[in-house]
């Protein structure tokens, strides 16, 4: 398309000056010395656009907000003209490239699903390169006999494509959050949709954590005997009780990045310590030796080598690290005795890189960030309480508790622009576990 | 026909959790997309978008009202299980044999600092009244609950209410009663007497329960 056909199409869809004017150069402002352009955030522009009917449109709806939920993308509604899809259900490349988009997702009903449009069997979901005017790739989704939850699972997954497609990053839409509300364990998409039960021992059930394999949930468990860490068979709703965790207080599982071990802490009368069972050999190995004081909250790094914990040795709970078989213990992040709030709640990111924690300013929890390689700190949440935080499965985003807006929800930061959501409107959610992606076997 | 059914309701449902959202996000968003939305009809689509934001901001104010509604609700039913609890912990200690006044001195509920397990010197009476109990009724077992006030995370309040439970059982033990008479347990921040962010309340809420497991006779 030539500079002044794309002008003309400009003008007719009345697009505002900033856009239009993008070939002339601004007055440089006084003062500034022009030069090297930096526009910080800039991210790729994608249109979702969709041939069908009404199962279509809900099909956009789902991945248009997986997609602007990545936060890799400016998600752009292209006005009528561009948004359209030809008779073979290719886009208007050219429309959509004088607008300045990207990429563009097209959804149609799969050439080999049912004639009915308003009902397909299958649709194809396709990522289009839109200056180059080529498909860069497509996935075919089976939505024919596929219900409400399967069918947004379905769509999850072909959104993590797209983002996997256009950027080379790993995409979270399909990755799934556990969370305690009521004193409950619940489920739910990171779009804040498809919240399900998950039926436990005892109530409350507190700090949920998945095994990497989505085959188990692990949790604390009140129960008359006491508080134990319950085992549970996400496919059979199977329970075991983690041996040794009979008696006493049995507190903040995590299970090891390779599924093979469990460290928690378990409490009695002499404090709270450190241990990790050996889910194949089914022994116990303790960790840390406190006399009464308190070392819980363990965090395994992704490689499996260390152990973050939360201790109180110093007085205060603060940040440790030690070698996973207990040697070589400690503090992680730099704290001042009588200064430097208690600090709680750490979890390892996914690339290894950071920790994310919260810590009482002015008696008000905070989510931090703690940079390994310069074990600088930085503060993420500055408005309400804002509590145990856990990493998404790309690394960027993280999901915390809030009490911003008056009561304790669920919010979602991505850590590289600072957008902050809501998940959904449940009150007195917490403690969330950000997991990577649904295990197809799980029950409900 | 079921599938076009189910999804239609999905698709409501994703209205009404779009429209829940609070009106203003906190912290920085980043600019909305330039040019995303180019429209033929400037008026018309202000007047559109008013009207969006005066629903947006009545569903808000609806869902807050409803919110701090079901927030009461919670709290009310935390008050009222905490008092079944403890009326039920009275009632055990009545039906334990013992005096309703023995009963009162074990289970009076023992009081600690923010974010502290040491024994108050202000508390100790309360420790002391019931050794002459255990003495007089060796067969009473009880268990002694920890709980917290609602400062500090949910995970560490379980340990440091393991600390409070087990201070007083070591008081006791050092005093001359039998180890394999007590057990203890911690709730955390689990079992709040009073759901308030006062003060008061939280001192209230740091505290040992005692619940006689075992009666006199």
């Amino acid at each position: 398309m030539s500079r002044a056909a794309a002008l003309a199409l400009a003008a007719a869809l009345a697009l505002p000056a900033a856009l239009a004017a993008q070939d002339s150069t601004p007055p440089a402002p006084t003062g500034v010395r022009v030069g090297i352009t930096y526009t910080p955030g800039t991210r790729p522009s994608i249109a979702v656009l969709v041939a069908g009917g009404a199962a279509l449109d809900s099909v956009r709806t789902i991945l248009g907000r997986d997609l602007d939920y990545s936060d890799r993308f400016e998600v752009v509604a292209p006005p009528a003209v561009a948004a359209a899809l030809d008779s073979s259900g290719a886009p208007n490349y050219r429309a959509l490239n004088a607008l300045g988009t990207d990429f563009a997702v097209s959804v149609v009903a799969s050439a080999a699903s049912s004639a009915d449009p308003r009902a397909p069997g299958a649709v194809d979901v396709l990522l289009h390169d839109v200056r180059s005017g080529a498909v860069k790739n497509r996935v075919t989704l089976q939505v024919g006999d596929a219900g409400g939850s399967a069918l947004r699972r379905a769509v999850h997954r072909a959104a993590d494509e797209v983002v996997q497609w256009a950027t080379g990053a790993k995409g979270i839409a399909s990755s799934v959050i556990y969370y305690v509300a009521d004193g409950r364990i619940w489920r739910v998409d990171p779009d804040g949709a498809d919240r399900v039960l998950i039926p436990t021992a005892g109530r409350p059930s507190l700090s949920p954590v998945r095994s990497r394999d989505g085959r188990t949930l692990a949790y604390t468990a009140f129960v008359r005997s006491g508080q134990p860490i319950v085992l549970q068979d996400l496919a059979s709703g199977r329970r075991e009780v983690l041996p040794g965790t009979e008696y006493g207080m049995n507190i903040t599982p995590e299970f090891s990045p390779d599924g093979r071990r469990l460290a928690f802490a378990h409490g009695d009368e002499n404090g709270t310590d450190l241990f990790v069972y050996d889910l194949a050999r089914r022994t116990t190995t303790r960790l840390t030796v406190g006399r009464y004081y308190d070392n819980l909250s363990p965090a395994w790094s992704p490689d499996g080598q260390r152990i973050a914990f939360i201790s109180t040795r110093a007085g205060l709970p603060q940040l440790y690290v030690m070698q996973a078989d207990g040697t070589g213990q400690e503090a992680l992040a730099r704290f001042d005795y009588g200064f430097t709030g208690m600090t709680y709640a750490p979890e390892w990111s996914p690339d290894g890189q950071a920790v994310v924690f919260h810590r009482e300013v002015a008696g008000t929890p905070q989510v931090f960030v703690l940079d390994l390689a310069t074990r600088a700190v930085k503060q993420i949440t500055g408005e309400g309480r804002n509590e145990d935080a856990t990493w998404a499965p790309d690394g960027r985003h993280v999901c915390f508790a809030s009490s911003r807006g008056g009561t304790r929800l669920l919010w979602i930061v991505d850590l590289e622009t600072g957008r902050m959501r809501q998940l959904f409107s449940t009150v007195g959610a917490r403690l969330p576990a950000w997991s990577p992606g649904h295990a197809s076997l799980e029950a409900g | 026909m079921m599938h076009h059914v189910g999804l239609a309701s999905l698709s409501a449902l994703l209205v009404v959790a779009a429209c829940s959202k609070p009106p203003a996000p906190a912290a920085p968003a980043p600019a909305p997309a330039p040019a995303a939305a180019p429209s033929t009809a400037a008026a018309d689509s202000a007047a559109r978008a008013a009207a969006r934001r005066d629903s947006l901001a009545a569903l808000a104010r609806a869902d807050s009202l409803e919110r701090a509604a079901r927030e009461r609700a919670q709290a009310d039913s935390v008050r009222a299980e905490v008092q079944r609890a403890q009326a039920d912990s009275a009632a055990a200690a009545v039906r334990s044999g013992l005096s309703a006044a023995d009963s009162g001195v074990l289970v009076d509920a023992v009081h600690f600092d923010y974010d502290k397990a040491d024994l108050l010197a202000a508390e100790l009476p309360r420790l002391d009244r019931k050794l002459a109990i255990f003495q007089a009724h060796p067969r009473i077992e009880v268990q002694i609950a920890g709980s917290c006030d609602e400062r500090g995370s949910d995970e560490y309040n379980l340990a440091l209410g393991e600390r409070r439970a087990a201070a007083a059982k070591r008081y006791l033990v050092a005093h001359g009663v039998a180890a394999d008479r007590i057990t203890i347990v911690s709730y955390g921040k689990e079992r709040p007497l009073d759901p308030g962010h006062t003060e008061e309340a939280w001192a209230k809420n740091r505290r040992d329960d005692f619940v006689v497991t075992r009666g006199a006779n």
